[in-house]
């Protein structure tokens, strides 16, 4: 259809259409643009009904005459009351009723007709101006007073379903444009005339949109400006104008007007350029539509992040529609009011003037940015946070200064046996308004704040600009807002909501994150809260039949989510998911916090599962308290997982059978991967409360925090929808300070952290920590280990080389970690190589590592120390010694000169020389090493006979019968000894010390278990081991036995990493040993922190063995990068394999 | 202060407790390691009736290593210098870890009973000692009373 015809058919349709709003009619003309703007469009009539007659809205006297609305109403079937009302109010004050109506009617029908024909303006000849691109004119100083004059396409809907009434207007700001002439005009455009913005096709989605949602063709091509007298068209705006026109200018929600203001004061060939300023308003419709549109986005979110389907039309138009209005926003520089005004500190009245260039620039960059809006589909990044990002994410998010100023809640003595720090009555005051537990909380006072005004983060304030639109600069007729004192309304860009009110979230979520750092005990306070509220008290008032409760005023703009109890609800348990590493501790804490006997908790792990529901539903006195593991709960749920269907099967028995009345999950983090099945097993637990623990709530990756959001069931946000677009969309496109804020915004009500380094109001730190030193102690290898070492050193840089040279070096990843893990064990013991470290969980799949571990004989023979000693030699040694002590006895007295120690303890540790006297094996050894690296000779210390190393013996403890044999000191790895020693010193210096011994490989645990007792009498040491095969009672008893104070006894704990490394409390033990490094500096961190932690009232040393000369000191230097650099890489994946080659080729300089 | 091997303490004890005639040997207050011991000068030596004061030190890799023993009396003697150092075997190359601070004391009491002029440390003592003996004799003894009171 051509442009003229289509004029043309619809200035006939006007005067007609708006009388009897005939629907077959707007199919002609803008028909298919229901499409576009649909539910919007339907109210169009009401608008310009509006307009004609705002002014009058809103007077008193009118609302008395409700007979005449009626009246007028029967003539105008479509009317709405408030139009009616607005028309009597124009038709004036006459005395009679009837002439009043005939007046309001006769001007509705006056004014829908004469509208396109009033332009009447003054005419002014425009001082001539540069033309450009967008111009800003809050400068404009236009004098002459031109009655503005609304622009409408008359042609559009009519209304179909709600007719919500324009009531008012409000300018929101202006733009200038330059139109490009498309018809030559006859003479001058007048200075100020008003032209009419037009759609010429209503249809436009079809042909603007492929398929797939990208654009195809530019929206300039369907918006025209047309000078109303003339009633012929005069231009088009550019592009970046029509997209915000195109979407917005049929709808009711907002208004436009332009006006000319400069055309050279010459007639118009094609091609001219000209400008018009463009006027926007925002009408009360706009802030009415709020409601409707909410339910549409949300259906809509949810639809199109279900991986990006094809867009729908509805899609397409809302897409549309908010694209053009965020553009709007821009173009017209109105910018957000900061909630607090730190954020934003730059808003104010806009500059007057914009440079033009500056304008031009950011309106090309706006309509980019808009363009990967339409074309980039969201997708699946990695988004990992680098260390600095996190830094500044925990600062701005996290350690919440407020914290500082809750009031202090202690728990009653009758619930709570322990006293508490300061910061934690602090936490539990929190913990307590979280759960809407009011009355609980010491002061009242502050319980309001609970939530705070939140304003939801996606929601912007704007304050309202001065009116400096064209028609309120030339007269005043137009003066509807005044009497709108507010200043401020809020916007949602993101789905095109506006309002005036303020949108609050208030979340109905019972429960949080305490994410205070570790050591500050989140147990204790968790359980001081647990203790408090043991029981749902408001579950028996559920159960009355009215159920008043479940509609207050809680509820949120956003949706809330009513947890009903489908399943059995344990009203009385708190169920607790640890990992088994801390099932004991938990119960301990418990046992050692809890004053009234009669609550009582239980452990639910392995064994019997029946009969849990009975047990929390049905008994009278349920635990209060139920304490199992990720693991219990993953194993259940798998159960339970249909896996044809994808769906949970109904559990008659178990965790899933019930709703809990709380669940609290200690090391939350556990499932920030939402999905592993631990993960997905525990989001499928009910409870009407929602815990989580957790020291590291993020640990690279922002969307750690998702499965956090998620478990909780904090709404919107645990739609992954929501997440995706306000949080990792934006930081994947680097956006960093608009994720950040959402992301604060979410977190904010219902995160606590505190670090230890914070300080209370008082300005004392929360907790003061004594002194903690980390030692080096370098070790050397001896002879054979070194041996060892350079045999596997050169197959390791070998390999390494190869792949730098052929440049496949990230390929042969895992084999080159192989050879590194190789390097470790040797580093560590002999006996290690060919076992597993149980950290490197890549590396299982590769093959070389189960291959047995071949050694070059040559190899072999350098490493085993006693081969230049004849067996007959031996053996002349020994029965010459065996003659020496024919008594068994005499062995077990013998006494050491170099120690003093007398006896020799135990009897395994006597070393004797070939003269046949007697040291302990450590001292001895110390005395060889000690001569030899001053070239010394070797002699006996007691007769100064020459000692051959080689030539050592020592006693076999055979099931009680002792007999001499040869001493092959070479199967001692030098750490070991390094660590006997130390503990023998520790022990010298005092006996009943506890110490920890870290290491990641749960094979070298055994071996120091086996060579410290071998070094330690039974009578002066006491070595536990902790690793992952231990059950759970084990792990309790270990930790139990390990604990308790015994002053007779060095204890030792052997503690592997990967079981012990976490939420474990040693700080019985004030001392350390960290066997072997860790590429992260951060678990090694952790790991101190099991004895560095509240509780520890000495100092703490911690001695790192490390080997000299080995790849444990590149090691080393690896951590210290790692700490500087950041340990959470780049996103950036080349990046990430640039540091890995790096990084392995520091290892191997 | 870094900690004490038991040996040490061990040797601390029973130095005080039962201590070797005519030796005393206190540790430092501040410095277990370190001791301030007397010798008293042997029967029918030209040292007889001195009380001798010296240092001892045990250094960190004790009893590796021998500890450090030195006069802080004048004396005269052929195998102790005008600083208070001693050449004595034990000290040095025989040492042997099976040695004790007492062990280490009594050898140099038995040094004072028995100087070794053909083992110098103090050449001039030495020197003097060989060409006229009764003449240094007389000059330790005449040291010993003025110095070793």
């Amino acid at each position: 259809m051509s442009e003229d015809g289509n004029m043309v058919v619809k200035e006939a349709e006007k005067s007609e259409k708006r009388r009897f709003f005939n629907e077959d009619l707007e199919e002609d003309g803008n028909g298919a643009s229901d499409e576009t703007v649909d539910g919007v469009l339907q109210n169009d009539l009401d608008n310009q009904n509006s307009f004609l007659f705002a002014g009058a809205s809103g007077s008193p006297e009118v609302e008395e005459s409700v007979d005449e609305i009626k009246e007028i109403k029967d003539v105008i079937p479509n009317l709405t009351d408030s139009q009616a009302n607005d028309l009597l109010q124009r038709a004036g004050t006459s005395s009679d009723k009837g002439e009043r109506i005939a007046g309001a009617v006769g001007i509705y029908f006056e004014s829908c007709a004469s509208q396109p024909n009033v332009m009447e303006s003054n005419q002014r000849d425009p001082s001539p101006q540069p033309g450009s691109a967008v111009k800003l004119t809050k400068a404009s100083t236009l004098l002459s007073p031109t009655p503005a004059k609304r622009i409408r396409d008359y042609g559009a809907r009519l209304f179909k379903k709600r007719k919500p009434t324009v009531r008012w207007r409000r300018f929101i700001g202006s733009m200038q444009v330059s139109a490009l002439a498309t018809r030559p005009t006859v003479k001058p455009l007048k200075y100020g005339s008003e032209l009419k913005i037009l759609k010429t096709s209503s249809d436009a989605l079809g042909k603007l949109y492929y398929a797939n949602g990208r654009k195809k063709a530019s929206m300039a091509n369907y918006v025209r400006l047309v000078d109303e007298n003339l009633n012929r068209e005069v231009g088009r705006v550019p592009e970046d104008v029509a997209m915000i026109l195109f979407p917005l200018v049929d709808s009711d929600e907002l208004d436009f007007e332009a006006t000319m203001i400069y055309c050279n004061n010459r007639r118009l060939s094609v091609g001219d350029s000209f400008i018009v300023q463009l006027d926007c308003f925002l009408t009360s419709v706009m802030f009415e539509n709020y409601s409707a549109l909410t339910k549409h986005t949300t259906t809509l979110d949810k639809r199109s992040f279900s991986q990006n389907v094809v867009e729908s039309d509805e899609e397409l138009r809302l897409k549309s529609r908010r694209l053009a209005l965020i553009s709007l926003f821009d173009h017209v520089q109105l910018r957000t009011t900061s909630e607090h005004d730190s954020l934003d500190s730059s808003f104010g009245e806009p500059a007057e003037v914009i440079d033009l260039d500056n304008e031009g620039d950011s309106g090309s960059e706006i309509t980019k940015s808009v363009d990967t809006h339409t074309i980039q589909p969201s997708q699946i990044q990695d988004d990992v946070l680098n260390v600095n990002q996190l830094k500044s994410l925990y600062k701005s998010t996290l350690s919440m200064e407020s914290s500082k100023y809750l009031p202090e809640t202690t728990p009653s003595v009758e619930s709570f046996k322990l006293e508490l720090r300061r910061y934690q009555k602090q936490g539990l005051t929190w913990m307590l308004q979280r759960e809407r537990e009011f009355d609980l909380v010491s002061d009242a006072a502050s319980c309001e704040e609970v939530d705070g005004d939140m304003m939801n983060p996606l929601w912007k304030k704007f304050r309202w600009p001065k009116d400096l639109s064209w028609a309120s600069q030339k007269q005043t007729r137009i003066d509807l807002h005044s009497q709108h004192d507010v200043e401020c309304f809020y916007a949602n860009l993101h789905t095109g909501e506006f309002s005036q009110a303020k949108p609050v979230i208030k979340s109905m979520l019972k429960g949080g994150i305490l994410a205070d750092e570790m050591g500050l005990g989140k147990t204790i306070s968790t359980l001081a809260m647990i203790l408090s509220v043991p029981h749902d008290r408001g579950y028996q008032e559920r159960k009355t039949p009215e159920q008043p409760e479940k509609l207050d005023a809680d509820i949120s703009i956003l949706g809330t989510q009513q947890v009903e109890h489908s399943k059995p609800y344990a009203f009385k348990t708190t169920l607790v998911v640890v990992p088994m590493s801390l099932l004991s501790q938990w119960q301990q804490e418990f046992e050692k916090s809890v004053s009234n006997p009669e609550l009582h908790c239980e452990i639910y792990y392995g064994g019997n599962t029946s009969g849990l529901r009975t047990l929390l539903t049905k008994n009278k006195s349920p635990p209060i308290v139920l304490i199992t593991t990720y693991g219990t709960v993953q194993h259940e749920w798998g159960r339970l997982m249909n896996k044809n269907t994808g769906y949970m099967e109904s559990d008659t028995t178990g965790l899933f059978s019930v709703e809990f009345f709380r669940i609290v999950i200690d090391e939350g983090h556990t499932i920030r991967n939402r999905n592993t099945r631990t993960s997905k097993s525990l989001m499928d637990l009910e409870s009407s409360r929602r815990w989580i623990l957790t020291g590291t709530p993020i640990i690279n990756r922002l969307d750690d925090l998702y499965s956090l959001i998620k478990f909780m069931r904090l709404e919107p946000w645990s739609q992954v929808g929501y997440w995706k677009t306000f949080v990792s969309d934006p930081f994947e496109k680097k956006n960093y300070k608009s994720a950040f804020d959402v992301v604060s915004s979410i977190l904010e009500p219902v995160i606590l952290r505190r670090t230890k380094l914070m300080r209370d109001v008082d300005g004392k730190r929360l907790v003061e920590l004594p002194p903690k030193e980390v030692i080096i102690e370098k070790v050397s290898f001896n002879k054979s280990e070194d041996a060892l070492y350079q045999y596997f050193l050169n197959r390791a840089e070998n390999s390494v080389k190869e792949g730098l040279d052929r440049g496949d070096l990230l390929k042969k990843y895992s084999t080159i970690l192989v050879h590194i893990l190789r390097l470790r064990q040797v580093c560590c013991h002999s006996d290690l190589l060919g076992s597993l470290d149980e950290n490197d969980e890549d590396l299982t799949e590769n093959k070389m590592l189960t291959e047995p571990v071949k050694i070059d004989e040559k190899v072999s023979e350098a490493i085993s120390p006693s081969s230049n000693v004849s067996k007959e030699e031996l053996d002349a040694i020994i029965s010459h010694l065996q003659t020496k002590f024919p008594d068994e006895e005499q062995l077990t007295k013998l006494e050491c000169s170099i120690c003093t120690s007398e006896p020799i303890e135990p009897v395994t540790q006597v070393v004797l020389t070939e003269c046949g006297h007697a040291f302990c094996e450590l001292c001895i050894l110390e005395y060889i090493r000690f001569q030899c690296e001053r070239k010394q000779e070797v002699k006996c210390p007691n007769c100064r006979k020459t000692v051959d190393s080689n030539k050592l013996l020592t006693i076999e403890n055979n099931s009680n019968k002792l007999k001499i044999v040869h001493y092959n000191g070479g199967s001692k790895s030098s750490k070991i000894t390094s660590l006997v020693k130390s503990l023998k010193r520790l022990q010298d210096v005092s006996s009943g010390e506890q110490v920890v011994v870290f290491s990641q490989f749960s094979s070298f645990l055994d071996i120091m278990q086996r060579e410290i007792s071998a070094s330690f009498s039974s009578s002066i040491a006491q070595i536990y081991k902790f690793d992952g095969r231990l059950s759970m009672k084990e792990r309790s008893k270990v930790l139990h036995d390990f604990a308790t104070k015994d002053l007779s006894k060095l204890k030792i704990l052997l503690l592997s990493l990967k079981a012990g490394g976490v939420g474990l409390n040693l700080t019985c033990a004030s001392r350390a040993y960290m066997m072997d490094p860790w590429w992260s500096p951060s678990l090694e961190d952790q790991a101190i922190d099991r004895i560095h932690r509240i509780g520890q009232v000495n100092d703490v040393k911690v001695v790192r063995f490390i080997m000299e000369h080995s790849i444990e000191e590149k090691m080393l230097r690896i951590q210290d990068r790692k700490r500087t650099l950041g340990e959470a890489v780049d996103a950036d994946e080349d990046e990430r394999r640039k540091r890995r080659i790096e990084e392995i080729q520091m290892l191997f300089e | 202060m870094a900690s004490l091997p038991k040996r040490i303490i061990k040797e601390t004890e029973r130095l005080v407790s039962d201590p070797v005639p005519g030796i005393t040997a206190q540790p430092h207050e501040d410095n277990l390691r370190y001791f301030q011991v007397t010798i008293e000068g042997p029967q029918q030596s030209p040292y007889e009736n001195g009380v001798f004061e010296l240092e001892l030190f045990l250094p960190d890799d004790y009893p590796m290593e021998a500890p450090k023993v030195r006069f802080l009396t004048k004396i005269y003697h052929p195998n102790i210098d005008r600083l208070g150092r001693i050449c004595l075997d034990v000290l040095k190359t025989n040492w042997s870890p099976a040695l004790q601070i007492r062990t280490v004391l009594l050898s140099v009491q038995a040094l004072l009973a028995s100087p070794n002029p053909n083992d110098p440390l103090a050449n001039d003592v030495a020197e003097d000692w060989i060409r006229n003996e009764d003449e240094a004799i007389a000059k330790a003894r005449e040291w010993t009373k003025l110095y070793a009171k």
